[in-house]
């Protein structure tokens, strides 16, 4: 199972956090959110998912969690970097669009 | 023992019963493969049929072919029946057909669970063809907007065919996902470590794990809905703080990802077949499972690119677009590693390979248009129009019905063991590909031009005439070419000659068995050391049937194959199959008594059919297994291995544990359509909340520990703890319902009683889960038969306790915070 995980996990980790920052950019829209406005949780929200999926990277990257076969080693390596990419591209809209327009 | 002695003794033990009693009561998967193929072949006639009616009406303006009435029934159907009945059961088919030969072992991992699953497509498609031929059928289009679908829009049982025989039939799709995913990862022929496993596998089990995460928002759906209808539940009525923008999200959570399960089994017969065309190996394997796992993860997150006129904030626009076309990305990672593949080999211009040649030049169209709709400006202008119609139609006609010519011909003489000659096939791809852009190429126009989309007639004089009128006509002529294709593969399976057992020369292990194939597969299992074994060693076909292989000898005369380790294919265990049995069929039939309760509103009937479906499922479960253990034995090859049943986490546990990720994804779908309405729906907050207080929440936590810890202790003490689990969770309902005693009022009311049932409904599946292995001991069944079935009680005992926790926070929770 670990070798199924190592493969999963990035992109998994990338829908979750694609999910929740869409999330609580609902929350922070909706008429009843009564907290601080402001686009600034969710650029946090999105800075954090970025790290997670760094540290990802780094933990497949440098074998510390070790693939001994190397074409899954390579495949999974391919899919980290497709989760940090995706990440960074798809949150992007945090920091340059309107939030509740 | 000689070759044909082990095949005489082999097909004594695994096949079907002679006659027509062998189609009701054959768990094989050869014999379920080609039955759910042609069945599914059927209902493609049919939405084919409608197709060509809807193109009639369409061919001249103010056409009085058709009322609207009938109209609306008939390109929901069209849809419907495409994408429920023919698209996920031809790949369920196709799989079920071919994995365990591609992969190298005698039968998937629960070949009851397969027949099952056709039974349940059979009797679910039959309900939708009944609703059809009656008048009937569902008319508010395939997706099923409310309020189109409630019963203000449509008050008639039409819509209830949809969402009940929907469900019904998609039974059939979790269990096949359940088993190709378990086959996958465990019922593999020894050697055959993850990175030596045929490309069509990864495919295969992106495209389970996919199911069984994607069809879960749409069960939930439908019977959000059919609870609306049924019980005036408002789950999507604004006035009474439901949402029908709920809906959409549910039903495109699973609709978007619905894409790509249909294309990715098509990708993996492409990346099968083209290199064989091609004489060579495939480029970039590694390269395109990682596309295969970021197209199926990213489909996940685009969603609500179907919804970008629904009023979503730009940035929530902004997000969506962006992943949307991100995914283009690991598209054009296949399309290029199949283009590299082409360009090292020599490909040979076969059928099959006129097909690829054919999904190529229409997908890559079907593609680049669906860059164009995920760019948000473009997307309202184009929205609901025939623009997206033809976009549509090249994708899933692109992308899925031509790759499975391209399989269908490929494998044609693995099915019928005959040499197929190809001049009507011919004929037919020169009819249908020209037929096909006739027909769509032209509608982009007309979409481009406002023709909008479900109109059931247009007036004259907005330009669509012409276009319309060529349309129908290449439509007609697409229509001629498929009926050409079932007549091709008619006259190949009856008339043609004998023919060689692997005509194409190919590397894959579906191939090193005479054809068509036995019903033991293979005489013996191989030990795999390529990813193409065929390639790396031309004898081994005759080896296997020689027995040189695992399990050779069928002297213990019962039907048995090996599971493996998942990541490096080592032998770990012997499984032995269950024999020819009705039961899947009647369990199918009185799930289908459940459904059919609910359809025509006879209530009385559902609870007694719950009963008869959870006693054959007793039954079922009861014949698992033996008394007393086994030990370890001969698997040949010198390896001697544990029977299956005997070990920690038999088959059964890891198909209860993908089975719970499906479970696992409802209950998160109905959490997020919670959150979704309190956040969201206009007319909220309720009335009043639901506080449990603190007796209810301690009688939860109470109740949660003690069915955890039930499933703990075996036998009859943890009977007695998950009993009293779910009387101390089932009075805790009691207490919070009583807080909120109409389920009709609100919204909120609403998805309490659901979130209350689905945790009652969990702790009893766990309360007779443990009560089956009480059962067994007192049975006489020894600790280490037990073993494995304690752990799979264990399992949902667990998942049962959680969904206790979690209901009891989402219920509470609002309350608190107002």
């Amino acid at each position: 199972m670990s070798t199924i995980l190592r493969l999963s996990l990035p992109l998994t980790l990338w829908l979750a956090s694609f999910s929740a920052v869409y999330g609580l950019h609902g929350l922070l829209c909706s008429s009843r959110w009564t907290g601080p406005d402001g686009r600034w949780p969710l650029i946090a929200a999105a800075l954090l998912a970025l790290a997670l999926q760094g540290a990802l990277l780094a933990l497949i990257a440098t074998r510390r969690w070790p693939e001994p076969e190397p074409t899954l080693h390579r495949t999974s390596l391919i899919l980290a970097v497709a989760a940090f990419v995706g990440t960074g591209w798809t949150l992007m809209p945090v920091a340059f669009v309107s939030h509740c327009l | 023992m000689n070759a044909l002695r082990r095949h005489r003794a082999l097909t004594r033990i695994w096949a079907s019963a002679p006659g027509w009693k062998g189609w009701f009561t054959s768990v094989n998967h050869t014999d379920l493969g080609r039955m759910f193929l042609t069945v599914a072949v059927f209902f493609f006639l049919v939405g084919g049929i409608l197709a060509m009616l809807i193109r009639a009406q369409l061919a001249t303006p103010r056409s009085a072919f058709m009322g609207p009435e009938t109209y609306n029934q008939v390109f929901t159907m069209h849809g419907t029946i495409m994408m429920f009945l023919f698209a996920i059961p031809f790949f369920e088919g196709l799989a079920v057909y071919l994995l365990p030969k591609l992969l190298g072992t005698r039968d998937l991992a629960f070949p009851r669970l397969t027949a099952y699953g056709f039974w349940c497509y059979v009797f679910g498609g039959s309900m939708m063809i009944f609703a059809l031929l009656a008048g009937i059928a569902p008319d508010s289009g395939w997706f099923m907007y409310p309020p189109l679908s409630s019963t203000i829009g449509a008050p008639g049982i039409n819509s209830d065919f949809w969402l009940i025989g929907i469900t019904f039939v998609e039974i059939s799709a979790i269990s096949a996902a359940v088993e190709i995913t378990v086959t996958i990862l465990r019922y593999r022929a020894p050697g055959m470590s993850l990175a030596k496993m045929p490309i069509f596998a990864w495919y295969a089990l992106v495209t389970a794990v996919m199911i069984l995460t994607g069809f879960p928002p749409l069960i939930l759906g439908s019977i959000l809905l059919e609870l609306e209808r049924a019980f005036g539940m408002p789950f999507f009525q604004v006035a009474q703080g439901g949402d029908a923008l709920l809906w959409q999200h549910l039903f495109w959570m699973f609709g978007h990802p619905e894409v790509y399960i249909i294309f990715l089994p098509a990708a993996g017969a492409i990346s099968t077949i083209l290199p064989v065309m091609a004489r060579t190996t495939l480029m970039g394997y590694g390269w395109v499972v990682a596309a295969a796992v970021s197209l199926a993860v990213l489909s996940f997150g685009l969603w609500v690119h179907h919804m970008f006129t629904t009023g979503i904030p730009h940035m929530g626009l902004a997000f969506f677009s962006a992943a949307s076309t991100l995914v283009a990305v690991p598209t054009a990672v296949q399309i290029f590693a199949w283009i590299g593949t082409l360009w090292r080999g020599r490909p040979g211009l076969h059928l099959p390979m006129m097909w690829l040649l054919a999904f190529f030049a229409t997908f890559v169209i079907g593609g680049l248009t669906g860059v164009m709709v995920a760019v948000v400006p473009f997307d309202w202008q184009a929205h609901d129009t025939y623009f997206i119609v033809a976009h549509l139609h090249y994708v899933l006609i692109g992308g899925f019905v031509f790759p499975m010519l391209a399989a269908l011909y490929y494998w044609m003489p693995h099915f019928v063991g005959r040499k197929t000659y190809f001049k009507l096939g011919g004929v037919a791809f020169w009819l249908i590909v020209p037929g096909f852009h006739g027909t769509f190429l032209l509608l982009h126009w007309a979409g481009l031009l406002g023709m909008r989309r479900r109109i059931d007639s247009y007036g004259p004089g907005q330009g669509w005439e012409i276009i319309n009128l060529i349309a129908s006509v290449s439509g007609f002529v697409m229509a001629i070419g498929f009926a050409l294709v079932l007549i091709d593969v008619i006259i190949n399976a009856v008339t043609a000659i004998r023919g060689s057992r692997d005509p194409w020369r190919a590397g894959t292990l579906e191939w090193a068995m005479p054809t068509p194939p036995a019903a033991y597969n293979f005489a013996s299992l191989p030990h795999v050391d390529s990813r193409d074994p065929l390639y790396a060693d031309r004898e081994l076909p005759v080896r296997l049937a020689r027995g040189e292989g695992y399990l050779g000898d069928p002297a213990r005369g019962r039907r048995e194959t090996l599971t493996v380790d998942i990541a490096t294919g080592a032998p770990r265990t012997i499984v032995v199959f269950p024999g020819n049995t009705a039961l899947p069929v009647l369990m199918s039939a009185v799930t289908g008594l459940f459904f059919l309760g609910m359809l025509v509103k006879d209530y009385w009937l559902v609870p007694i059919s719950a009963l008869g479906v959870i006693g054959c499922a007793l039954a079922w479960v009861w014949s698992l297994g033996r008394r007393a253990p086994e030990g370890p034995l001969d698997a040949g090859r010198g390896a001697v291995l544990p029977v299956a049943s005997e070990v920690a986490d038999p088959p059964g546990w890891w198909g209860s544990l993908f089975l719970l990720l499906a479970d696992g994804t409802f209950l998160g779908s109905l959490l997020f359509g919670y959150a979704f309405l309190w956040t969201i729906a206009p007319n909220w907050p309720p009335p009043a909340y639901a506080e449990p207080g603190p007796a209810a929440l301690a009688l939860v936590l109470a109740g949660a520990a003690l069915t955890a810890v039930g499933g703990r202790l075996g036998a009859l003490a943890g009977v007695a703890a998950a009993l009293a689990g779910t009387v101390a969770v089932g009075l805790a309902a009691l207490a919070v319902l009583a807080q909120v005693p109409d389920p009709a009022a609100h919204a909120y009311d609403a998805t309490v009683w659901v979130l209350v049932g689905y945790a009652l409904l969990h702790q009893v599946v766990a309360l007779i889960m443990m009560a089956l292995v009480a059962a067994r001991r007192w049975a006489g069944h020894s600790a280490v038969t037990r073993r494995g079935a304690a752990r799979v009680a264990r399992l949902w005992s667990d998942y049962a306790a959680l969904v206790a926790l979690l209901a009891a926070a989402a219920v509470g929770l609002p309350g608190v915070l107002a």
